[in-house]
C-alpha cells in the first residue's frame, strides 16, 4: 500500500494527465496567437497615443512657460535708470495721463562729506485734484531719495 | 511543435533575443515550445484545463509584452514559468467565482479545448482537485504544483517562486498536510 504522500502526488498527476489528454494544442496555439495579435495592436496604439500625448504635453508646457514669462514681464514695475548710475522702480498708479519727472542734485555732496538727498519732483500735466485756489504745487509730488 | 525545450537551450536563447527585438515569429516559436509546460503548470495549480488554458493565454501575453525586460535570455524558462504561476494564482479567485456560479446554475458549459466526452471523464476528480487547490495558500499551491513536474529540479522551483529550497520544502510539506485531510475520501 502506498503512503499518503505518494497517493496525493498520484492523484494530482492523474488529474493532470486527464486534463492534458483532452487539450487541443493547435487550437490553443491559435488562441494564443490571436491574443498576441490583439496585444500587438493595443501595444502599437498605446505607443502612438503616448507619442501624441508627449507632443501635446510639450506644447502645453511651452505655452505655460511663455504665458508665465508674459505675466511676469507685465507685472514687473519698469525700472528708470539715471545718468549717474542710480535707478528707481516706477509704479504706475494710473495708466492714463502723463507726468514730467525732474531730478535735483543727484550727485551733490552735503555737509561733512555725506551724500545729499536727491529730490525727485513729479509734475502731472493736469492737477489731480480740482483747483481749490491754492498753489498748483500741492498737486505735484515730491519724493526724497 | 511541443518538444522538450530543455533540449535546445541555444536555440531558445536565440529565439528570446529575436523576440526582444520585436520578432513576432520567434515568439510564436517559443509559444509552440512552451505551451505544454505552461499548461502543465497551470493545470496543476488550477485543476482544470479550461481555466489553465485561460491562464496560459494571459501568461503568454504578459510574457510577450515584457520580454524586453528579461535581462538574461538563458533564464527564460524560469522567468516564463514564474509568469504563468503568478497568472494562475491571480486567476484562482476568478476560478473560485466561476465554480460557485456553475454550482448554483448546474450549468457545466463546455469550453473550446475539450469535447463533452472528454469533459465527463475524470470530472469528479477534477472538481475535487479544483476545490482542494483553492483551499491552499498561494505559495503552497505553487510549491505542490511545481514540485510535481518531473523535469523541474527543486532549485529551479525555488528560483521560480523567489524563495529558498528549504522554503519550497516547507510549503510542499504544509500543502500535503492539508491535502491529506481534504482528499481523505480518495486515499486508501
Amino acid at each position: 500500500m502506498k503512503n499518503e504522500k505518494e497517493q496525493i502526488d498520484l492523484l494530482l498527476r492523474q488529474n493532470e494527465s486527464e486534463q492534458l489528454a483532452g487539450v487541443n494544442w493547435n487550437r490553443l496555439q491559435t488562441s494564443i496567437s490571436k491574443r498576441l495579435s490583439q496585444a500587438d495592436h493595443s501595444k502599437t496604439s498605446t505607443i502612438k497615443y503616448r507619442r501624441v500625448f508627449k507632443i501635446a504635453a510639450g506644447i502645453a508646457a511651452i505655452a505655460a512657460v511663455v504665458f508665465i514669462a508674459v505675466i511676469i514681464k507685465t507685472d514687473t514695475p519698469p525700472t528708470v535708470r539715471f545718468e549717474n548710475g542710480g535707478k528707481a522702480i516706477v509704479t504706475f498708479i494710473e495708466s492714463k495721463g502723463s507726468a514730467k519727472v525732474e531730478i535735483l542734485d543727484s550727485n551733490k555732496q552735503g555737509n561733512q562729506g555725506k551724500d545729499q538727498s536727491t529730490w525727485i519732483i513729479i509734475r502731472t500735466s493736469e492737477p489731480k485734484v480740482a483747483d481749490n485756489g491754492q498753489s498748483r504745487d500741492e498737486n505735484d509730488f515730491a519724493c526724497l531719495m | 511543435m511541443n518538444g522538450n525545450p530543455k533540449t535546445n537551450t541555444d536555440g531558445i536563447e536565440r529565439l528570446v533575443k529575436a523576440s526582444q527585438t520585436g520578432d513576432r515569429a520567434s515568439f510564436d516559436e517559443l509559444v509552440g515550445l512552451y505551451q505544454r509546460r505552461a499548461i502543465q503548470v497551470a493545470v496543476r495549480m488550477l485543476g482544470d484545463a479550461d481555466e489553465a488554458a485561460e491562464a496560459v493565454q494571459n501568461g503568454f501575453v504578459k510574457a510577450y509584452l515584457s520580454i524586453d525586460k528579461l535581462k538574461e535570455p538563458k533564464r527564460f524558462e524560469a522567468w516564463f514559468i514564474r509568469i504563468i504561476a503568478n497568472t494562475a494564482i491571480s486567476q484562482r479567485r476568478a476560478a473560485r467565482g466561476r465554480a460557485e456560479k456553475i454550482k448554483i446554475s448546474g450549468d457545466c458549459e463546455s469550453k473550446k479545448v475539450f469535447t463533452p466526452e472528454q469533459k465527463e471523464a475524470g470530472k469528479e476528480l477534477k472538481e475535487e482537485i479544483q476545490r482542494v487547490m483553492l483551499k491552499l495558500s498561494k505559495k503552497q499551491a505553487q510549491a505542490i504544483a511545481l514540485i510535481g513536474i518531473e523535469e523541474l529540479p527543486r532549485d529551479e522551483v525555488a528560483e521560480i517562486m523567489g524563495c529558498s529550497t528549504e522554503s519550497v520544502k516547507w510549503y510542499v510539506f504544509k500543502a500535503r498536510q492539508k491535502l491529506k485531510v481534504l482528499l481523505k475520501d480518495y486515499l486508501e
